[in-house]
C-alpha cells in the first residue's frame, strides 16, 4: 500500500455499453476497481485503515444510460506504459466496458469532476405520431424561454428551469419509426438536468409523442468547453 | 431466447438484477452439450447470488463440458407483474432462455420460508407444479440443500431431491440424465428417475407412498417401487482438498448481500448445539489445508477482484490453523487492497486478539451468540460457553477500543423458564457494567437480537412442541419490560413467521396441498416481512382442513414415525434420543474433536473421517 513517492496520473477514456446498461454509477465504479485489482497494476492506495483505490470519474452516469466518452483517472505508484496499462487492463474488463485511450497527464491536472461542464447525449424513443408533428413539439422547445420542470426527489420536490442548462437547440431526426433526439447538456457547480428529464419535460410540457418509457439514452460526449473550443478530457 | 423491452426494464427497481453479462458468467451454445441445468435460488438476485452451494455446482456443471448450467431467482415483485403482464416466461441470466427448455431446474432450498416461491417460479415458467402433472416436455424439478433432509412439504412439486452435499452427486444426477437422453429417453420421465434413484444420495418422493393413523400420525413410509431404496443416506465429500471449488465465480454488478470471495475453510461442527440442525448435517468436520486455502483464495482474487475475504465454515474460529491463516492471507493480499473479515467468532479472547488483527482500526461491533440467558439453558442447549467467557470476550473487546457488542439469543427453547428469558436482560445489563468497570464512564452499545426457537428435524429437539405463538410474544415482551436502557436496543422476530417455519420444518406430505392453497392466494416472498401474509396461510390451513399446532406445538412421542425419518443424515437416532434426555438433564457433551467421541454415528456410517489439520501436527 503506499505512498512510493512517485505517483503517476493516467487518464483513461472508456465505454459504459449495451450490456452494462443497467448498472448504476457506484455499480460501475466498483466494476473497474475490480478490474483495475485483477490487472495487477501498480494502483496507489489511500493512507489510513480503510485504504481505497486513488481513482476519480468526471460526472456520474444514470441507471439505463450508456456512453461512449467515460473518462477515469488512475494514479499509480509506478509508471507503467500507458500500451501496457491498456493491454492489461483491457484484458480484464467485463463485456459492455471498452479502454479506448490511456494517456498520462500531467500529476496537477485539475480533477476531471472539477473541470467537465458539458455532456452531449443522443435519445431515442420509439415515435408515438408522424414525425411533423415530433419536429413541432421539439421546435416549440427550442423556441421557449423557459421551461418549467418539477423535480421529485427523497428530499422533496424542487423547480428547475430546463433551459438553464440545455446549451443548445435539441435536434431531432427520425429512423425506422424511432425518434432520436440529440442534445447538448451543461453541468454546472450548482447542478444540471438529466437527459429523461429534458425528454419528460418535452413530453409533459410540449405534449412529445413518444414511447418515453421505451426511451433509450446514449452519451456521445463529455467536455471541458469555454467561449472558444470544445476539448475531450483525454485531448486536453 | 427472451428479449426485454426496454419498456419493461426501465421501469422496475433495480434492473441489473435481470440483465446478466455479470463477470465470470459461462454462456454455452445449448446445441452443443448434452444436458441442460438451470440452477435456481427462490429468493431476490441479491440473496441467491450469495449462496456459496450454487456458487460451486454452477462452475462444477460448467467444467463438463456436455453441460451448460444458468442461474434463475425469484423476479421481484415489480418485475413479476411486468412478467406476466407481458407474458415473459422465467428464464436464465446466461442466454436468456426460458426454463421450461432446460433438461432440468435444481432449487437450493436453504429455508422453509421460501416454499412458496418455489410455486411461483415454477408457475412463472410455465412447468405444471406437480410432479404428477409433468411430461416429456418438461423438465425435471429437483431440490437439494439444508430443507431436501425434510422435504416432505413440498414431496409434491419435486420429481428428485439430493440429500447432503452436491458436487459429486450432482455429476452422478447429470451423467444419468445425459445417458438417458441418448438411449432415447426409455420409459419416459419414471425411466430417468428409477435410474437416478440408485445413485446414492438421491430421493424420489414418489416412489414412496404413505400412510397415516387415525390420530393424524404416519403409519408407514413405504417403497412403491423396487429401485426406491428403504433409507436415502446423506452424500459427503471425504477430503475437501479433492473436491472443486468456486474459484471463479460469477461476480455481481450490484451489490448483494455477500459481496465478497467466500472462502469456506472446512465443513461441518463439531460442538453440538442440541438445536443446530447445521452441526448434524454437516458432520463430520473436514478441514481443507492451509496451502488448499491459500491457493484457492490466490486464485479466487485474481479471478474476481473482490477487496475482501471472508473466511466462512459454520464455526470458523474452531479452523486450527485460524492465526497462520489470517496472517497469511494479510500478508499475500494486503498490498492489494484485501481485507480479511472472519463473520463468526467464539466466546474467548484469542478471538477478540484475531478480530483485533482483521479488523485493526475500523471497528465495526462485535458479535457475540450466547444463545441463552442461563448457565442451565446453556447446558440444556449444549452451547459449552459460560459467563465468564463472555465477560472476558467482551471486556477484552472494550480494553481494545470496541464499545459496541452485538448478542445473539433465542427464546422458547425446551425447559425454558421466565427466570431464563430475564438472564437475557441480566447479561445485556453485565455487559454494560462491564463497559463502565473498564471505561470508567459510560458509552457502550449493546444490541440483543433475540430469536424465536424453531425446532428442526433430525436435531435432539425433534421431538420438541414448539412454544405458541402467544408464549414467545409473552415473553418478548417480559423480556421488553426488562430492557429499558437507551443503551441497549431490542429486536425480536414476528412469532408468527417463526411458527410458520416450525410447521414446514417438521411437516410432512400433506401440507403440500397447504402450501398450494396459500400460493394461490398470494403467498410468496415470506421470508419478506412486508410480504408475509399471515392471514393467506391461515385460510388454506383452514380451507384444507389441516392443523399446524399438530406440526409445530405437539410435543412428539420417541417412537412415532417421524415424516423425514427415511432420509439419514448419518447421525443415529438413539444418539439424538440420548442427547434430547441429556439436554434435559442439563447434561454437557463436549466437542468430540477435541475431547472424547460421543458416537453419534457419522464417521463409521458414512465411512469418512474426522479431517484435522491442527491435530496431526
Amino acid at each position: 500500500m503506499g505512498d512510493a513517492g512517485v505517483m503517476e496520473k493516467l487518464r483513461t477514456e472508456i465505454t459504459k455499453g449495451e450490456e452494462i446498461r443497467y448498472i448504476s454509477h457506484l455499480d460501475y465504479a466498483r466494476v473497474i476497481e475490480r478490474a483495475i485489482r485483477r490487472a495487477n497494476l501498480p494502483v496507489a492506495y489511500s493512507e489510513g485503515f480503510n485504504p481505497h483505490m486513488k481513482i476519480s470519474f468526471a460526472s456520474a452516469l444514470a441507471v439505463g444510460v450508456t456512453s461512449e466518452a467515460e473518462y477515469l483517472d488512475i494514479e499509480l505508484n509506478q509508471a507503467v506504459a500507458a500500451a501496457e496499462v491498456q493491454e492489461r487492463l483491457s484484458a480484464q474488463l467485463p463485456a459492455g466496458l471498452r479502454l479506448k485511450k490511456a494517456k498520462y497527464v500531467d500529476q496537477k491536472t485539475p480533477a476531471l469532476m472539477a473541470v467537465v461542464n458539458l455532456a452531449q447525449y443522443k435519445v431515442i424513443a420509439p415515435a408515438g405520431s408522424d414525425f411533423a408533428m415530433i419536429e413541432k413539439a421539439v421546435a416549440e422547445f427550442n423556441q421557449a424561454l423557459e421551461v418549467r420542470y418539477i423535480r421529485e426527489s427523497p428530499k422533496g420536490k424542487k423547480e428547475i428551469d430546463v433551459k438553464d442548462y440545455v446549451e443548445q437547440d435539441i435536434a431531432v431526426e427520425q429512423k425506422d419509426g424511432l425518434v432520436i433526439l440529440s442534445m447538448t447538456i451543461k453541468i454546472t457547480p450548482t447542478g444540471s438536468v438529466k437527459p429523461g428529464e429534458v425528454l419528460k419535460a418535452l413530453v409533459e410540457n410540449f405534449a412529445l409523442n413518444v414511447v418515453e418509457a421505451g426511451a433509450l439514452i446514449h452519451r456521445t460526449g463529455l467536455f471541458i468547453a469555454n467561449e472558444k473550443v470544445l476539448l475531450s478530457p483525454i485531448d486536453l | 431466447m427472451i428479449k426485454l423491452d426496454p419498456a419493461v426494464i426501465n421501469r422496475v427497481t433495480k434492473p441489473a438484477r435481470y440483465t446478466g453479462n455479470e463477470l465470470n458468467s459461462v454462456k454455452k451454445d445449448h446445441a452443443s452439450v448434452k444436458v441442460t441445468v438451470a440452477l435456481a435460488l427462490p429468493d431476490v438476485y441479491e440473496v441467491g447470488m450469495s449462496n456459496l452451494g450454487l456458487k460451486i455446482l454452477y462452475q462444477i456443471l460448467n467444467d463438463r463440458t456436455d453441460t451448460a448450467a444458468e442461474r434463475v431467482y425469484a423476479p421481484w415483485v415489480d418485475m413479476e407483474a411486468e412478467m406476466r403482464a407481458h407474458h415473459i416466461p422465467l428464464h436464465t441470466l446466461e442466454t436468456f432462455t426460458p426454463v421450461k427448455d432446460f433438461d432440468m431446474i435444481g432449487f437450493s432450498l436453504q429455508y422453509e420460508m421460501i416454499y412458496s416461491n418455489v410455486l411461483n417460479m415454477l408457475d412463472l415458467a410455465g412447468i405444471p407444479l406437480m410432479t404428477a402433472e409433468r411430461d416429456e416436455r418438461h423438465p425435471f424439478v429437483i431440490g437439494g440443500g439444508p430443507c431436501a433432509y425434510n422435504a416432505e412439504p413440498v414431496a409434491d412439486f419435486f420429481d428428485l431431491l439430493v440429500i447432503g452435499e452436491g458436487e459429486e452427486v450432482i455429476e452422478d444426477v447429470v451423467a444419468v440424465l445425459a445417458s438417458w437422453k441418448e438411449d432415447g429417453k426409455p420409459d419416459g420421465r419414471s425411466g430417468f428417475l428409477k435410474r437416478a434413484a440408485k445413485i446414492e444420495g438421491v430421493y424420489v418422493p414418489s416412489f414412496y407412498d404413505v400412510s397415516y393413523q387415525a390420530d393424524g400420525t404416519i403409519a408407514a413410509v413405504t417403497p412403491n417401487c423396487s429401485e426406491a431404496k428403504p433409507a436415502i443416506i446423506k452424500r459427503v465429500v471425504k477430503d475437501l482438498n479433492d473436491v472443486k471449488f468456486a474459484t471463479k465465480p460469477v461476480v455481481p454488478y450490484l451489490d448483494i448481500v455477500h459481496d465478497r470471495i467466500m472462502l469456506e475453510l472446512f465443513r461441518g461442527c463439531t460442538r453440538g448445539c442440541r438445536f443446530c440442525q447445521a452441526g448434524v448435517l454437516y458432520r463430520p468436520v473436514r478441514e481443507r489445508t492451509p496451502e488448499k486455502l491459500f491457493d484457492i483464495a490466490e486464485q479466487l482474487v485474481q479471478n474476481t477482484g473482490y477487496n475482501e475475504i471472508s473466511l466462512t465454515s459454520l464455526s470458523s474460529a474452531d479452523y486450527s490453523h485460524l492465526r497462520e491463516i489470517v496472517r497469511g492471507l494479510g500478508e499475500r493480499f494486503n498490498d492489494k487492497g484485501v481485507s480479511v473479515s472472519l463473520p463468526s467468532l467464539r466466546i474467548d479472547s484469542f478471538s477478540i486478539e484475531l478480530a483485533q488483527e482483521v479488523q485493526q482500526v475500523r471497528k465495526s461491533g462485535l458479535t457475540f451468540a450466547p444463545e441463552a440467558g442461563t448457565q442451565r439453558l446453556r447446558d440444556v442447549i449444549n452451547k459449552g460457553v459460560t459467563e465468564q467467557d463472555l465477560e472476558q470476550a467482551v471486556g477484552a473487546a472494550f480494553r481494545q477500543g470496541w464499545s459496541s457488542v452485538k448478542l445473539y439469543f433465542m427464546i422458547g427453547l425446551p425447559t425454558e423458564t421466565d427466570e431464563d428469558v430475564l438472564g437475557i436482560a441480566d447479561l445485556a445489563y453485565r455487559v454494560l457494567n462491564l463497559y463502565k468497570e473498564i471505561k470508567g464512564r459510560r458509552g457502550a452499545k449493546v444490541t440483543v437480537s433475540v430469536s424465536s426457537f424453531v425446532p428442526k428435524a433430525h436435531t435432539a429437539f425433534q421431538w420438541y412442541g414448539q412454544n405458541s405463538t402467544e408464549e414467545i410474544e409473552r415473553k418478548q415482551q417480559l423480556l421488553k419490560s426488562r430492557l429499558r436502557d437507551r443503551s441497549i436496543s431490542f429486536n425480536y422476530h414476528d412469532s408468527r413467521t417463526s411458527f410458520l417455519e416450525g410447521v414446514f420444518s417438521r411437516g410432512d406430505r400433506r401440507l403440500g396441498k397447504v402450501l398450494l392453497e396459500a400460493w394461490r392466494g398470494g403467498a410468496k416472498f415470506d421470508g419478506w416481512s412486508e410480504y408475509f401474509k399471515y392471514g393467506v396461510w391461515m385460510e388454506a390451513f383452514e380451507k384444507c382442513g389441516i392443523d399446524p399446532h399438530f406440526y409445530a406445538n405437539r410435543e412428539r412421542n420417541e417412537a412415532e414415525i417421524l415424516p423425514w425419518q427415511h432420509i439419514s443424515s448419518g447421525v443415529d437416532k438413539s444418539f439424538l434420543v440420548s442427547e434430547y434426555q441429556q439436554a434435559i438433564q442439563e447434561c454437557y457433551t463436549p466437542d468430540c474433536r477435541r475431547s472424547t467421541c460421543s458416537a453419534c454415528g457419522v464417521c463409521p456410517g458414512l465411512g469418512v473421517e474426522v479431517l484435522d489439520w491442527g491435530m496431526q501436527a
